[in-house]
């Protein structure tokens, strides 16, 4: 393998980590905040890249699609949060897990019902190919890493710099606590998830173009997702991109030597890191809201 | 009840037979989930991978080495017990959720080995075909549908006899402490790690069953049998019926194949529909259909069944009473 080959695969696996990073947060601040297991997380990634799709055919512009995208997902993580889940807080894992299951699938039936089972193509935005260290990649790969890296820095100064986002840290570590300090935890978390399912339907908005939207997208993905999370340690924020960043690598390079591996390493991988340290790379050992060890 | 289950079965029959057979083997496969899901309250997202595995060994038996179905059956089973071992002392020492995924993703694993890494032996997507190689079988010739039938009633028999057994015995007993409190089943002085284990194998065990079953049911196998896209099935239709009871399977596979089947001769999107009578199943009837029934008949003719189970008795109403308090 050459030099050229080997820096596009970087490149790639990048891009790949930026939109497995997007998708993955959501999933990892929840689950430190609320103690569940969000399996229908995804279903506001196909929603957001479904909503692009149908934009883009409507306006003809992929930026609107990608706006309305995020509005979508984060309206109807915002009224699953208000209308379902919150009832399940503090219930046993298992539970959460089953019930946000069928959410999700749900949520395929209204996807097949409203788009129909065939998948759709989405363009690209933009076909220009631009000049890296003699490797041409495309503009719109490099575009999704800036969003990704834009969104990574506004998430830190999010968590570090506002209120909300203290008390949101602090909900991490003690919920009962916070509440204590006169804190409405339950506002917290109805921001938290529906930036949560924005982020979420961000990156299947990015993503449309460089995959089918089809009703089963977020299946394939959750797995990713969630390989993503518990690779990082589920409830932690560095680690989620820590491992995004290893895993897009893990796909692209991994694919670049042998095709098949693209599909099958992150979960290999995975494996091997959670049968030697089961907690991840960088697991919280958090009290979460209303839930007893 | 047992036997109640199969008169029904046989009385209709003519026109349903290939439904039942599908269901008496579905069921058995729901009884693996259920020994994880309802006794000791571990979720698996990755129960096809199980089920492949019976049935990728069922059918490499049939394809290469040799020719008796009921001798692959037997490695199907055994093949879910190797596994099951094997797999089980990395797989029960991790906490719920982790358990839940890893097991997801051993099951894109499984499809991965059986799809591409295998292809020479299993020949990827096109499945392996052996039907013409099966041999008669002494007393029962199961290569007919109809002997077939009472040869997957008679399994099913024994397996429900067995399970309630279980259900009855310390071992189930056990399993449902675990899932009430684990830390005070380790404070009593039980190694919750072995039984967990135990219940893991025969989770996979009962799963490379059904596997087997279905191999030799269909004449053919293909990877998507084990896709991880299926591993909503087996856990809808254990909460369906009932988790955690000895016949809940058997209603809640029933339910299932019955509705899936119902429906998509109508409209074909089906999990619109198992998703919404998932979310009623947790949120109104959180025991599901044989839970509800055994509370009636219980209640109705209670005396006697409740000295009889007074084990069980103590453990349920522990259960009952969190639910309800968590509800």
């Amino acid at each position: 393998m050459d030099m050229e080959m080997l820096l596009r695969a970087v490149i790639f696996g990048v891009s790949t980590s930026g939109i497995l990073f997007l998708v993955s947060l959501g999933l990892s601040i929840g689950f430190g905040l609320m103690r569940i297991v969000n399996m229908e997380q995804m279903i506001y990634y196909t929603f957001g890249a479904y909503a692009t799709y149908s934009l883009l055919t409507l306006t003809g512009s992929f930026w609107l699609g990608l706006a309305s995208g995020v509005l979508l997902a984060a309206f109807l993580g915002f009224l699953v949060e208000k209308m379902l889940l919150r009832r399940v807080y503090g219930q046993e894992l298992m539970f959460t897990m089953v019930v946000t299951f069928s959410v999700f699938l749900i949520g395929i039936g209204i996807i097949q019902y409203v788009w129909g089972l065939v998948p759709k193509p989405v363009a690209s935005p933009t076909e220009i190919m631009v000049n890296i260290f003699g490797v041409s990649m495309p503009l719109y790969r490099l575009v999704i890493i800036g969003i990704a890296a834009f969104v990574y820095l506004l998430i830190q100064l999010l968590l570090n710099r506002t209120i909300i986002g203290r008390a949101l840290r602090a909900g991490i570590e003690d919920p009962d606590k916070v509440q204590g300090l006169g804190i409405n935890i339950y506002r917290i978390i109805t921001f938290t998830f529906v930036v949560a399912s924005g982020l979420a339907g961000l990156g299947g908005a990015l993503n449309a173009p460089l995959i089918m939207v089809g009703p089963y997208m977020g299946f394939d993905m959750l797995l990713y997702a969630f390989v993503t999370v518990i690779l990082g340690g589920l409830g932690s924020i560095k680690g989620t991109l820590v491992s995004a960043i290893i895993l897009g690598q893990v796909i692209s390079v991994g694919g670049t030597v042998w095709a098949p591996l693209s599909y099958i390493a992150p979960f290999v991988v995975m494996f091997f890191v959670i049968l030697i340290k089961p907690t991840g790379l960088f697991g919280v050992a958090g009290k979460a809201f209303g839930f007893e060890e | 009840m047992l036997v109640g289950a199969l008169v029904v079965a046989r009385f209709l029959f003519p026109a349903k037979m290939n439904f039942i057979t599908e269901i008496s083997i579905f069921t058995i496969y729901v009884m693996g989930c259920n020994v994880l899901y309802g006794y000791l309250g571990m979720v698996s997202f990755g129960q096809p991978f199980y089920l492949s595995i019976g049935a990728y060994s069922a059918a490499i038996y049939l394809a290469y080495l040799g020719n008796s179905p009921l001798v692959s059956i037997a490695c199907g089973i055994g093949m879910g017990l190797i596994v099951g071992v094997v797999l089980g002392p990395f797989f029960v020492r991790l906490r719920g959720d982790y358990f839940a995924l890893v097991n997801a993703a051993i099951c894109a694993i499984g499809l991965f080995i059986f799809e591409k890494l295998l292809l020479p032996i299993t020949r990827g997507d096109d499945g392996l075909w052996y039907r013409a190689r099966m041999s008669e079988t002494p007393l029962l010739d199961i290569r007919q549908p109809a002997s077939f039938f009472f040869f997957v009633m008679i399994v099913l028999a024994v397996v429900l006899i067995l399970f309630r057994s279980m259900d009855q015995s310390v071992l189930g007993i056990s399993f449902r402490a675990v899932k009430t409190n684990e830390r005070k089943m380790r404070f009593l002085g039980y190694s919750t790690f072995g039984i967990k284990w135990i219940g893991f194998t025969l989770a996979s065990m009962l799963s490379g069953l059904a596997g087997s079953l279905y191999a030799v049911n269909l004449g053919f196998v293909n990877p998507y049998l084990g896709t991880p896209h299926r591993a909503a099935e087996v856990l809808v239709a254990t909460l369906i019926g009932g988790a955690g009871t000895v016949y809940g399977p058997f209603f809640g596979s029933f339910a299932f194949i019955g509705i899936r089947d119902v429906v998509s001769k109508y409209i074909t999107r089906w999990e619109f529909f198992v998703g919404v009578l998932t979310l009623i199943v947790l949120f109104r009837f959180g025991k599901g259909i044989w839970g509800n029934i055994d509370l009636l008949i219980r209640e109705r003719f209670g005396k006697k069944r409740e000295t009889a189970r007074l084990g069980n008795v103590s453990c349920r109403t522990n259960q009952t009473e969190s639910s309800e308090k968590l509800l």
